[in-house]
């Protein structure tokens, strides 16, 4: 666990983790405040835009790690996701199991696609460990598993033929769109609501951002990236405003393209989120200076994203358990939002101070 | 709600060369004997405005087609106000390719039942299927389970789009309700995504909510359910009112139509299910007249 000062990709890490554990909790009342009402796209896209981001960092710079150093610390990264994936998914299995004995409630069993888990288990299992049954709202980790997995020959790649990396992504998101590819789902006929093939598209354009290259071209074209954000941002605002929203049937072929969809991560939402990045990113140091309360609170989120990913989507589960139990008023969410905010930084918190408890014992060692 | 909101704009476009269209009641065929009271005639058209061909009588009455089985009976009226489907009966009439998206929370998936044969939409296939020679149906089931009207209606959009269906057969309202969405926005959704689908000329056929004993004094259900039953009677679409069959079956009877978790329909649930939703769905192709609705049921 490292512990570095707080940046701006932690910040808006914290804040994508923040609205995923609000916007998780349907009918919600501050579920109207998340970015996701004011645009097309939402925090998942900038979730795992940062998670490319972040990819590059873990990937190492060429001159300073080996390429089996390199692939073996992406793949153990990878691991360790899939692993939290299976661990969250069974605890959200028995959430939902309680809830439904204190409550005698069995309707609940079927919450979030949970109920082939009760009344298939023996093929949902195997679904639950291949990752091809996937609780509802618990689909972002798998995607991330997949991602982060792909990333072993992605960082590969980048080492032995880095200008292959952006076109050969965006090859595959055409292809997926194409031919409408997608990973199907078992046993429960269906298929992945975060398609890899078009979702990978955002992770390696965070991965390639992250360069020093790119950044630097960033820099030096920030005005022009800005006005790029600023028409991005208001084409997105207006479309939800003015519900222009485009009809997919009345799209010219392949209308795939032209949808605004969140399974295929359509072409109108990447660019609604890159235009976010691109608008929003020099903020923090504004807030940062202006209110570093909530910027230290959203880092602090960020810093221990998977952490705080995984408790908040437990608190998101527990949040609608709540809600069924005491109803969905005004305080009652109140209520959920504060302990579960709390909650996600208590996490934080107690991650780094045993960050900070190791160090220090490391360092009375020596 | 990330996406599913309205077109309005566009809404109005269609709507308007609907309304060029002649009111045509459908002849043909008797309407089964219990449906209720005789109203106003609904306006019949196709989007473009083109009058709707009457639908050829098939061999036998009606009546006699998709008959409930006597485990499943209860009382037609309470199930269903029939309603037009003339996508349906254009398609059957040309006897093209009728399409039916199934879409919805777990009943779809078919959980509970002893294999997928049994889920119901592959139920309501078969009965289909027995009732017209060289009826040429595909069932394209896309149920999730536990999922929200407005991750359904989001979801719609694109499976629309890449399954072009004749009609959407959509279970929507218990997740709703349990996960307690206001009763209002529940209805937004509905209606929008029953707009839509009508502009392009898809019929919609709404499947209510579930019955346990367990929701039968739950307030906000039965507001979901409310607004269900609003959201089909003034956009003038099929609802299969699972509830009250269920609830007539479970209490008159005493037919266990659930799993042994009182949750699940069992495979004869399914079956009970799929018949409703059969009768429903014949009776409506071959209507005459469109009853008024009788408020407040769902």
């Amino acid at each position: 666990m490292s512990l570095r000062s707080a940046n701006a990709v932690d910040f808006w890490r914290g804040l994508a983790l923040a609205s995923i554990f609000i916007n998780h909790i349907p009918g919600f009342f501050y579920e109207r405040f998340t970015h996701r009402n004011f645009g097309i796209s939402d925090s998942a896209e900038l979730f795992v835009f940062l998670a490319g981001f972040s990819a590059r960092a873990l990937a190492g710079r060429r001159d300073t790690l080996s390429m089996q150093t390199m692939m073996l610390r992406v793949g153990a990264r990878g691991v360790q996701l899939y692993a939290a994936q299976i661990l969250i998914t069974m605890v959200a299995i028995a959430m939902i199991a309680a809830a439904a004995i204190v409550w005698e409630n069995p309707l609940l069993l079927e919450w979030h696609n949970a109920a082939a888990v009760f009344q298939d288990p023996v093929q949902a299992h195997v679904g639950l460990v291949l990752l091809s049954h996937q609780l509802g709202f618990f689909d972002i980790l798998p995607l991330y598993v997949v991602l982060m997995l792909g990333a072993v020959s992605l960082a590969a790649v980048h080492r032995l033929a880095p200008w292959a990396i952006l076109p050969g992504s965006a090859a595959v998101y055409l292809a997926a769109h194409a031919f409408r590819l997608n990973v199907p789902t078992w046993p429960v006929e269906g298929e992945w609501l975060f398609n890899p093939f078009c979702w990978q598209l955002i992770f390696v354009i965070g991965f390639v951002a992250a360069g020093e290259g790119a950044l630097a071209f960033a820099r030096r074209h920030s005005l022009l990236l800005r006005g790029l954000g600023l028409i991005g941002a208001a084409i997105g605002l207006s479309i939800v405003v003015f519900r222009l929203w485009p009809d997919p049937l009345r799209m010219p072929e392949p209308a795939l393209l032209f949808v605004v969809d969140k399974s295929y991560l359509s072409p109108l939402r990447l660019f609604h989120a890159l235009s976010l990045v691109v608008l929003f990113a020099g903020l923090f140091g504004h807030i940062s200076a202006r209110v570093p309360a909530i910027a230290g609170y959203f880092c602090l989120l960020g810093r221990n994203s998977l952490y705080v990913f995984c408790l908040g989507s437990l608190l998101s589960l527990a949040g609608q358990l709540a809600r069924f139990h005491f109803g969905g008023t005004l305080g009652i969410d109140t209520v959920v939002l504060v302990l579960g905010l709390t909650l996600l930084g208590l996490t934080g918190w107690l991650s780094e101070l045993r960050a900070r408890l190791k160090s220090s014992a490391t360092a009375s060692r020596e | 709600m990330a996406f599913g909101t309205a077109r309005a704009p566009q809404e109005q476009r269609y709507r308007l060369a609907g309304i060029v269209g002649l009111c045509l009641a459908l002849v043909a065929g008797a309407v089964c004997a219990q449906t209720a009271a005789p109203g106003a005639p609904a306006p019949q058209r196709a989007a473009d405005g083109t009058e709707i061909p009457v639908t050829a009588p098939p061999e036998v009455a009606p009546s006699e087609l998709a008959k409930i089985s006597p485990l499943c009976e209860a009382p037609f009226g309470d199930i269903a106000t029939p309603t037009p489907l003339p996508q349906l009966a254009q398609v059957l009439e040309r006897k093209g390719e009728i399409r039916v998206l199934a879409i919805g929370s777990s009943s779809t998936v078919g959980v509970g039942s002893s294999k997928p044969a049994h889920n119901y939409p592959n139920q309501l296939g078969g009965i289909l299927k027995k009732n017209f020679a060289d009826l040429n149906l595909k069932i394209i089931n896309k149920g999730v389970s536990g999922e929200v009207s407005a991750q359904t209606a989001e979801r719609m959009r694109r499976l629309v789009l890449m399954e072009k269906p004749t009609m959407v057969l959509w279970q929507v309202g218990t997740n709703d309700a349990l996960a307690r969405v206001p009763a209002e926005d529940f209805k937004a959704t509905v209606v929008e995504t029953i707009r839509w689908l009508k502009q392009h000329d898809i019929d919609v056929v709404l499947v209510g909510l579930q019955y346990t004993p367990h929701v039968a004094r739950d307030e906000h259900y039965h507001a979901v359910r409310k607004a269900l039953s609003d959201a089909a009677n003034e956009e003038r679409v099929l609802l299969v009112r699972r509830f009250a069959a269920m609830e007539f079956l479970a209490r008159v009877r005493g037919q266990p139509l659930l799993g042994p978790d009182e949750l699940h329909l069992n495979d004869l649930g399914y079956r009970c299910m799929a018949e409703h939703i059969a009768r429903s769905m014949v009776v409506s192709m071959f209507m005459r007249v469109k009853p008024r609705p009788k408020p407040g049921q769902q």
